[in-house]
């Protein structure tokens, strides 16, 4: 087994202090920063989310697997400068809309998207359209990732989309939904750009998006 | 003077009631909700529809839309039949349904081919044959003996839940229960968990409509209580109706906007009365109609019910009561403080959003045995197995981690995608999901409720487990997957407290002045969800002992 191999299987197991040492072992071994994340970071958790897309890994799991890989980014990105800066896939706001509170599933797809290369301004939950707006000029993010678990209130996701329509960002962020309630006639419905069906199918999209 | 519950206290200045009229068993078929095809235009025609296997031939004007039809039949619409879920599904034998999109996107085109539709989708074009897949169940009613003062009159307690409605009428000179009616809740076809009610209740014309409908079935029902203890109209001197917030602000007429959103807080959480006359009811004019007070958040008169007939609130130890349903409601405490809490555990326990998942109906496994390594499941109603019900499941994953069948992470061991209980009723991956969410919630809530107490799982001297479904699961099987923590003999099923506490309240029409003040005072409602710890302590759980 290779080292970069040895990492993903630390990341897939949920195995943060492994990852971690193992990290620190293969750079100071001479690995470049730079090859982490192309050669096990994503690769890792492009496998968590195969298999939690076939439900052989559940919450927990995923949970566990996206802290490993954090244990070991979190090493990594002061490190990403000069020749080992890494092109950013794009810069994602996320946050689960006003009056809902669910967190679990917002925290697992900005996991998931951070270790698939974005930079990630997570608002956390119950966040009005106006805070999304702010953080989407302050950062001049590319995407916005909303959450919504309630019926009553993904009706806020509207709010979210004609909020940054009236700011003038429509055309310069696209906007992807999901949550339990949330369909892609819903998504459409209220003019976002996708739906994301899971966390896996959220990281799909946010790379078509990002790349359209 | 204090009154003590207990089935075995018999002073002589109260009385003991008898055994009440048992009707746990009894069709859900909701007789109150009666069907009326308008028949306006003649020359528009008119389709038969015969329903198997209960063999029902109903006749209905072209373009009636299925959910109506049905509903009156007594199958229910999760999601409200809003084509979000399949939990409406109906297998169409004979006739030509067509399919949509919302169909295409929630059935496999397999099963569109075998003549399955989601009922809410579809209208009437056809002469049409329809097996349904939840037909009746169990309403668990209350037959507890208790303690209770004499006095005048005719009484009626009301248990008016989300999903099912139970009441008795009692004489309450003798204590007596006299009759005993039960069905469905007629909104329920507005959705089946709260949530789903508080969105059609927030726009006025949405409350109203829930408002009128469950008034008018709960006068429907005291017209058949009424009717089957032969008595007089205009007899029934008090009511007593328990319920959950959202059930409270919908009876009463109160805006259920604020339960709608964080931090789902209402400020009309009291005592709510009404006349006879105000209901329209066949009462007394002036009969005196008490809706019980909320507790907080969620958690209603039907958790203070629980309270009352547990005697929860008035004892030295530590006790808690769990009402486990699509809302799992959790109280600990005792005489000097409780806490309370709610949470969303989602319908698993109810066989909804589980694969082959149904009622505790006929057909139905509701138990798993592990013998010799192998497993024997008990079918209801001794017919060839049809579907998995709330006690099945939870029998089968603990069968299945006693087999090495399940891991403890949930995961299937050989990586099978569905295991075989008794053909063609199967267990699958997704199905254990759904059970790991709705335990993993309550087991949450149990240790925050706990820690916040300050108290430890061995500081608490008895759990109850309340409702039709802590009376059905087998403990030790809620023991092995980690739903409760306790050791067996601290848990108690302790059957329809909600209707207990209803009844115990018709008695004691004064006390606490009838609105509970100092009980509701002692009692907190923690807001799990806004508690930073709850996410975590509820990913734990989700993971099998």
């Amino acid at each position: 087994m290779t080292r970069f191999e040895e990492l993903q299987q630390a990341i897939i197991d949920g195995k943060a202090p492994v990852a971690k040492e193992l990290t620190d072992k293969m750079l100071k071994e001479g690995i470049r920063p730079g090859e982490f994340f192309p050669k096990a970071i994503i690769p890792a958790m492009d496998e968590v989310g195969r298999r939690m897309r076939e439900c052989e890994f559940f919450i927990p799991e995923v949970l566990i697997a996206a802290r490993a890989a954090r244990a070991s980014s979190d090493i990594l990105r002061p490190l990403l400068v000069g020749a080992d800066a890494m092109a950013s896939a794009g810069t994602v706001v996320c946050g689960t809309v006003k009056g809902d509170l669910h967190d679990i599933g917002k925290n697992i797809v900005a996991m998931m998207l951070e270790s698939a290369g974005f930079k990630i301004i997570d608002l956390g939950v119950d966040v009005t359209a106006e805070k999304i707006v702010d953080a989407v000029r302050t950062n001049q993010a590319g995407l916005v990732a909303l959450s919504a678990l309630l019926t009553t209130t993904m009706v806020n996701m509207k709010s979210v989309v004609e909020a940054l329509s009236a700011a003038g960002l429509r055309d310069k962020v696209k906007i992807m939904v999901g949550g339990a309630p949330v369909t892609d006639a819903w998504a459409h419905s209220i003019g976002a750009d996708g739906y994301g069906k899971d966390a896996p199918a959220a990281v799909e999209l946010a790379r078509q998006l990002a790349t359209a | 003077m204090r009154l003590r519950y207990g089935a075995g206290v018999r002073p002589d200045a109260i009385g003991v009631n008898e055994k009440a009229e048992r009707a746990t068993g009894r069709s859900l078929t909701p007789d109150t909700w009666h069907l009326t095809p308008k028949i306006s235009m003649p020359e528009k025609p008119t389709h038969r529809v015969i329903l198997r296997p209960v063999q029902t031939e109903l006749t209905a004007p072209a373009g009636t839309a299925l959910r109506d039809l049905l509903f009156a039949q007594g199958v229910e619409f999760p999601c409200g039949g809003h084509g979000r879920c399949r939990g409406c599904r109906v297998h169409v034998l004979e006739g030509h349904v067509p399919i949509n999109d919302a169909q295409r996107e929630r059935l496999s085109a397999e099963e569109l081919a075998e003549g399955w539709r989601l009922a809410c989708q579809c209208t009437l074009e056809d002469d049409l044959v329809i097996e349904l897949r939840q037909w009746d169940a169990a309403i668990l009613v209350d037959d507890t003996p208790f303690v209770f003062q004499p006095r005048a009159g005719l009484g009626v307690a009301v248990d008016l839940g989300t999903t099912t409605l139970v009441t008795q009428l009692l004489d309450l000179t003798t204590g007596r229960v006299l009759a005993v009616r039960t069905a469905l809740n007629s909104q329920a076809r507005f959705g089946a968990d709260v949530m789903s009610r508080v969105q059609f209740g927030v726009p006025k014309d949405g409350e109203k409509q829930l408002r009128d409908l469950i008034r008018q079935q709960i006068g429907s029902l005291i017209e058949q209580l009424i009717f089957a203890a032969q008595i007089p109209e205009g007899k029934i001197t008090d009511v007593v109706v328990v319920g959950n917030t959202v059930m409270h602000h919908l009876f009463c007429g109160l805006d259920v906007e604020p339960l709608s959103r964080y931090p789902f807080e209402s400020e009309n959480l009291g005592l709510q009365s009404f006349r006879g006359q105000d209901l329209g009811w066949k009462l007394t004019r002036d009969a005196h109609v008490r809706f019980l007070p909320c507790l907080g958040g969620f958690v209603g008169s039907d958790i203070l019910a629980g309270i009352l007939a547990t005697n929860l609130g008035e004892r030295n130890d530590l006790n808690g009561l769990v009402d486990l349903g699509t809302n799992g409601e959790i109280v600990i405490g005792n005489r000097q403080r409780l806490l309370c809490a709610s949470t969303a555990a989602g319908p698993a326990f109810e066989g909804a959003r589980i694969s082959m998942g149904m009622r505790a109906a006929t057909g139905a496994i509701s138990e798993v045995i592990v013998e010799d390594h192998t497993v024997n499941c008990r079918v209801l109603g001794n017919v060839p197995p049809q579907g998995l019900c709330g006690s099945g499941l939870v029998d089968a994953v603990a069968a299945g981690l006693e087999l090495g069948t399940i891991q403890s992470s949930g995961r299937f061991a050989d990586s099978i995608g569905a295991w075989t209980l008794a053909a063609p009723v199967v267990l699958t991956q997704s199905d254990i999901r759904e059970l790991q969410l709705a335990k993993g919630a309550i087991a949450a809530g149990i240790r925050m409720l706990l820690d916040r107490f300050g108290a430890s799982a061995g500081d608490l001297k008895k759990l109850y487990l309340a409702g039709a479904f802590g009376n059905y699961i087998n403990r030790a099987s809620a023991q092995r997957i980690g739903l409760i923590s306790f050791p067996l003999e601290k848990v108690e099923a302790a059957g329809n407290t909600a209707l207990l506490g209803a009844k115990l309240a018709l008695f004691r029409p004064d006390e606490e002045d009838g609105s509970y003040a100092s009980l509701r005072q002692r009692t907190e409602h923690v807001a799990l969800n806004a508690d930073q710890s709850f996410q975590e302590t509820f990913v734990e759980e989700m993971v099998f002992p």
